[in-house]
């Protein structure tokens, strides 16, 4: 259960360039935050997790409240147990995709454990021992997802997962997105402009437009 | 005189190298990654002995530092001892041309690396320190070794700055560069001429490794 209500002032006080005013409450599954570039989606997924904070207003995910402007509560990025899937993956370069999983996770005598199990729920084993610029861009997508699903998220927040990959590709790991978030009963939150990706996936749809649903 | 100025400069340029090393990172990551009021100001100061004549660099160090200097006579006061005409007194020479040097490299390279790999970094649950030991300077290492190799070249060859602190006593304060003038003061051009050589196959080494470590492709 992730329940939202946030508002946002982007750009300088004076010219009030974008405002994001958006209240939500989503339950289980896979939700789908729509719109064309610009509606506020990203800005929305990093208030979530931490990376920007709201002006005022609060987000609260299953009993753990992350932001409540009213009482003074802004957890830490590091505090929240948010799963981050970003658009360009951000792998870290120096680090072979077994390395990149284990990261996360918390329990130091349970990474090597918890990398194989991530390694063979994706059926990425072949490539653990990979660089990320050695592997292909599915390959990636899928380590970036078992990197976040690694740390136990309460949540796993998806910005744009599919778009460096081709058309093929990309119905072949929506199959899995939905197969894993089935497997893990780990919300998840996809953010995409693409109609669709937006139709395909999603228990629940919300669309953004100019800063505030639709 | 060789052997003697030649250890003499190791030994000097080994303490300031690793003195470098610590200092110009940490002050690298704290310009690169804080705001503070001041920040390119104190960036401004610490470059300076990069563009002023090391002897001037010099002076300054004796007015902090020398017997009657404003932190030197403290420490006179309280030990009955003064860095300047001493090895150390050369370390400290070296160090502060060198620093610039290792602050420059290593804070371009710093703020070079893509900021949502330190993002994803502590979505993943980690410190800020534990992401800057795992993430950010493994991601800058071209940088700040380019930056190491860079301030030992610039210490091996500090001339003036060492003159003034340290001054030129030879097997005591006498490093390589300031054996080499004193060589052809001297008329012992054949002293001088190892001298010179010596240090000029270092310094093309140091270059050479430099613009090496720059055009290595790490990771993609």
């Amino acid at each position: 259960m992730i329940e939202l209500a946030v508002k946002k002032h982007l750009g300088d006080k004076q010219n009030s360039a974008f405002r994001l005013d958006i209240k939500f409450s989503v339950g289980e599954g896979i939700t789908v935050l729509a719109g064309s570039s610009g509606a506020g989606k990203t800005t929305t997924l990093r208030m979530i997790a931490g990376i920007l904070a709201p002006d005022e207003g609060f987000i609260k995910v299953g009993t753990q409240t992350y932001f409540d402007s009213s009482r003074g509560i802004n957890l830490s990025i590091q505090m929240r147990q948010v799963g981050f899937v970003f658009q360009d993956y951000a792998l870290f370069p120096h680090l072979t995709a077994e390395q990149n999983i284990a990261y996360g996770v918390k329990n130091s005598s349970l990474k090597r454990e918890k990398a194989r199990e991530m390694l063979s729920l994706f059926h990425i084993e072949p490539i653990r021992g990979q660089l990320p610029r050695e592997m292909s861009g599915g390959e990636q997508q899928r380590v970036a997802l078992a990197r976040a699903l690694a740390s136990d998220p309460d949540i796993v927040l998806l910005d744009e997962p599919l778009s460096a990959v081709d058309v093929e590709t990309r119905a072949k790991l929506l199959d899995e997105i939905e197969a894993v978030q089935h497997e893990t009963a780990i919300p998840f939150i996809y953010v995409t402009h693409n109609e669709t990706e937006a139709a395909r996936l999603g228990t629940h749809r919300i669309t953004l437009k100019g800063g505030s649903i639709e | 005189m060789v052997w003697e100025s030649l250890k003499l400069s190791l030994l000097v340029v080994s303490f300031a190298t690793v003195i470098v090393g610590v200092f110009g990172l940490a002050l690298a990551l704290l310009l690169a990654k804080r705001e503070f009021w001041g920040k390119e100001l104190l960036d401004a100061v610490l470059t300076m002995p990069l563009v002023l004549p090391p002897t001037v660099t010099g002076y300054y160090l004796i007015v902090l530092l020398g017997r009657r200097g404003l932190v030197g006579s403290y420490i006179y006061d309280l030990t009955g001892w003064t860095i300047v005409f001493t090895w150390q007194g050369a370390v400290i020479a070296a160090v502060v041309v060198a620093l610039p040097l290792m602050i420059k490299a290593s804070r371009a390279s710093i703020e070079s690396v893509n900021p949502d790999y330190e993002i994803a970094s502590y979505t993943l649950g980690k410190s800020k320190l534990e992401t800057y030991f795992r993430i950010t300077l493994p991601l800058a290492k071209r940088g700040i070794l380019a930056g190491l190799v860079l301030s030992f070249a610039r210490a091996l060859g500090e001339f003036g700055a060492t003159l003034m602190i340290a001054g030129n006593i030879p097997g005591r304060t006498q490093t390589m560069p300031l054996a080499i003038y004193e060589a052809v003061a001297a008329g012992d051009n054949r002293q001088a001429q190892i001298l010179a050589l010596m240090l000029t196959a270092i310094s093309i080494l140091a270059v050479y490794m430099t613009n090496k470590i720059s055009r290595s492709q790490i990771y993609g």
